[in-house]
């Protein structure tokens, strides 16, 4: 039998019995798009992870002042102060797989006034090196340059959140701000770059040049923390390595003396961004399991109710010719037809729901269609796979016997 | 050269009865058909002529026995063989018409059509429609339609293959007399046209309509005659004398 006719017959029969099909539809379309909500939910945190990561940067490392220090943790107590900015340039000078460096120091919980406005914000002193090493610039205005740093110069770039605290829609460069009790001249406005890898705010900054901050600002001769940019993603363990060993001799730490500084790689942001997120998935991951197997047994179910009130209409086909195989395929037709246009319906659905939720939450949404065809095919096949075992019994009688059931 | 359609020897067919017992539906029946012949199948409800009309349409495997179809021994048939046999050579009409609901008359005729390698499938079901005189009712479903003409789709069904026997279980059973005589009218015809036929009834006047009649009671042939004067729906029809010829068709 042609499959172009058995197709034929398979829709004829679906047509037949239209609230069957519809329900098994439903079944289907309620399965796939719960999949594909939950999973663009999840895709959409995952991508958000990555985002994170790729922000850090990842042919880039950082190296902090002190003893296990984590990203974003604040730094309470006393700032450890054995980074300096030598180490920096030492760094630099040795390191053949570092390209760039950006030391920097942190000043965190400052106190910024604009006329009868503050908000309390983050410190950076930074050299210029930061924009590369970042890939971080100034959108508006321009960024710390070498005769700021020259210079002790009072100049500032402030980041998107505390322009909008401070400034609303106004243009701020050119203005005078007060980080302290010292001015500062605005010069730009930083790129937005959103949320950390540790889930911190990184455009409620303000930037002004290292030098300054150091003598200016804090007075220290210290620095919080060096960024490095590396020529190359590979072999990132042995550069680290490198990099402990010259801190180490440069700090003329003894063997056996733990190190006085952290080297933070990709990895180990990824790891930590993971963790983060870890349980959330996890719990995606559940939900959309239970939802594929739910669709799968409803058309399970219809399936198979199906094909034994339909096995009169088996023994008749058999009795006017029909072999065992033009039967299965037509079940395998009919289940495949079902759940294929459930399937697709339900993905649809699930993504206009994806865009909406987006919309409305805020969470971020990203359709994975590997994943969603992955579901689709796999409570299809749950489905005829039911379908299909007492179509093959009822096909398998005698026509007189099916009739007669 | 054969020229029987169906040569039967020793049929038995057991039903295992709960209990370890068991029922002889069919027992020990040797039967022939010859081609062209018009037979009825007679016996009372629970005699097994059914089961032995099942049987010797390749609907049911008989427990024991011979059976061959045009020569062919059907036991050494596979069940594609067996469904291309059905499907090519054997017609079958049913007590309860067993029509697929919401299906229109026109793809109940195709259905024994799409499971052949004919192609012209439309065109065939449109001419044993209007082989039964039902030729205004191709669209309208099993639902539209009388139980007489329900039948004669069904039998429109059983034609449209152009098969070499029609089996007939009950043809008449659910019908009205007058239902029943046009169906009647129709098997007369399809048998003057060469067509053999095997008709199932447990009337005795809707036996008479055949050549032979073979009565059936505990599975067993009781009598195989000839009729040699079977009934003749033509003029049964005219003798009704009424004015308003086909009530169903209006």
């Amino acid at each position: 039998m042609k499959t172009s006719r058995v197709l034929k017959v398979a829709f004829k029969g679906l047509g037949r019995n239209k609230i069957r099909t519809i329900l098994m539809m439903t079944g289907i379309v309620i399965g796939i798009t719960a999949l594909t909500l939950i999973l663009s939910a999840a895709l959409g945190a995952q991508d958000r992870i990555m985002e994170r990561v790729k922000k850090f940067g990842l042919e880039s490392m950082m190296v902090r002042a002190g003893a296990g220090q984590e990203m974003g943790q604040p730094t309470g107590g006393q700032p450890a102060t054995t980074l300096s900015l030598e180490d920096a340039a030492a760094m630099k000078q040795e390191i053949m797989a570092i390209a760039d460096v950006a030391p920097f120091n942190r000043k965190g919980q400052a106190e910024v006034k604009f006329q009868e406005k503050f908000t309390t914000t983050s410190v950076f002193g930074v050299t210029p090196s930061w924009a590369p090493v970042w890939d971080w610039n100034a959108v508006e205005g321009d960024f710390i340059t070498d005769e700021d740093i020259a210079s002790l110069a009072r100049v500032c770039v402030i980041g998107p959140t505390v322009q909008k605290t401070l400034f609303g829609t106004a243009d701020p460069v050119g203005e005078e701000l007060r980080v302290g009790n010292v001015q500062f001249e605005i010069k730009g406005i930083m790129q937005a770059k959103g949320t950390s890898p540790a889930g911190g705010d990184m455009d409620d900054r303000i930037y002004i040049p290292l030098s300054t901050l150091m003598r200016r600002v804090a007075n220290v001769d210290y620095i919080s923390a060096i960024k490095i940019r590396l020529t190359t993603a590979k072999d990132m363990d042995k550069t680290a390595a490198d990099i402990k060993e010259l801190l180490r001799e440069r700090h003329k730490l003894a063997a056996g003396t733990p190190d006085d500084f952290t080297v933070t790689t990709p990895k180990e942001v990824t790891k930590m961004a993971e963790n983060v997120a870890g349980t959330f998935n996890l719990f995606l991951a559940l939900v959309a399991a239970i939802s594929l197997i739910a669709g799968g047994v409803v058309v399970a179910n219809i399936m198979l109710i199906s094909v034994n009130e339909r096995r009169k209409e088996i023994g008749l086909r058999k009795a006017v010719g029909a072999q065992s195989k033009d039967i299965m395929r037509q079940f395998l037709y009919e289940a495949t037809a079902v759940t294929f246009i459930g399937g697709v319906i339900g993905i649809i659905l699930g993504a206009i729901g994806a865009m909406i939720l987006e919309a409305i939450t805020q969470m971020p949404m990203s359709i994975s269609w590997e994943s969603v065809t992955l579901g689709v095919v796999f409570s299809s096949l749950v489905g005829i796979v039911a379908g299909l075992q007492p179509a093959k019994r009822a096909a398998a009688l005698q026509p007189i016997e099916a009739m007669r059931a | 050269m054969n020229n029987h359609v169906i040569q039967a020897t020793n049929l038995t067919k057991v039903y295992n009865k709960g209990g370890g017992g068991e029922v002889y539906a069919v027992h020990d029946v040797s039967l022939e058909i010859r081609k062209g012949e018009y037979v009825a199948i007679m016996g009372a409800s629970g005699s097994g002529k059914s089961t032995l009309m099942n049987i010797l349409g390749c609907l049911d495997k008989p427990t024991s026995g011979s059976l061959k179809f045009d020569g062919v021994e059907v036991s050494t048939l596979t069940d594609e063989e067996l469904a291309t046999l059905r499907n090519r050579k054997i017609g079958f009409v049913f007590q309860l018409f067993n029509l697929l609901a919401r299906t229109n008359a026109l793809e109940n005729v195709e259905l024994p059509l799409i499971y052949s390698d004919r192609t012209d499938i439309t065109r065939l079901a449109r001419e044993a429609l209007a082989a039964v005189g039902l030729a205004d009712r191709v669209h309208h479903n099993p639902g539209e339609l009388s139980g007489g003409q329900q039948q004669r789709v069904a039998i429109a069904r059983a034609l449209v293959t152009d098969p070499e026997i029609i089996f007939a279980d009950e043809p008449t059973g659910n019908l009205d007399s007058r239902a029943s005589l046009d169906i009647m009218f129709l098997f007369q015809e399809l048998n003057e046209k060469g067509r053999t036929i095997v008709l199932v009834t447990h009337e005795p006047d809707i036996a008479e309509y055949a050549h032979r009649i073979i009565k059936i009671a505990d599975g067993k042939i009781i009598s195989d005659e000839a009729n040699p004067q079977p009934s003749d729906a033509v003029q049964k029809i005219s003798a009704l004398a009424s004015p308003e010829v086909d009530n169903e068709n209006k």
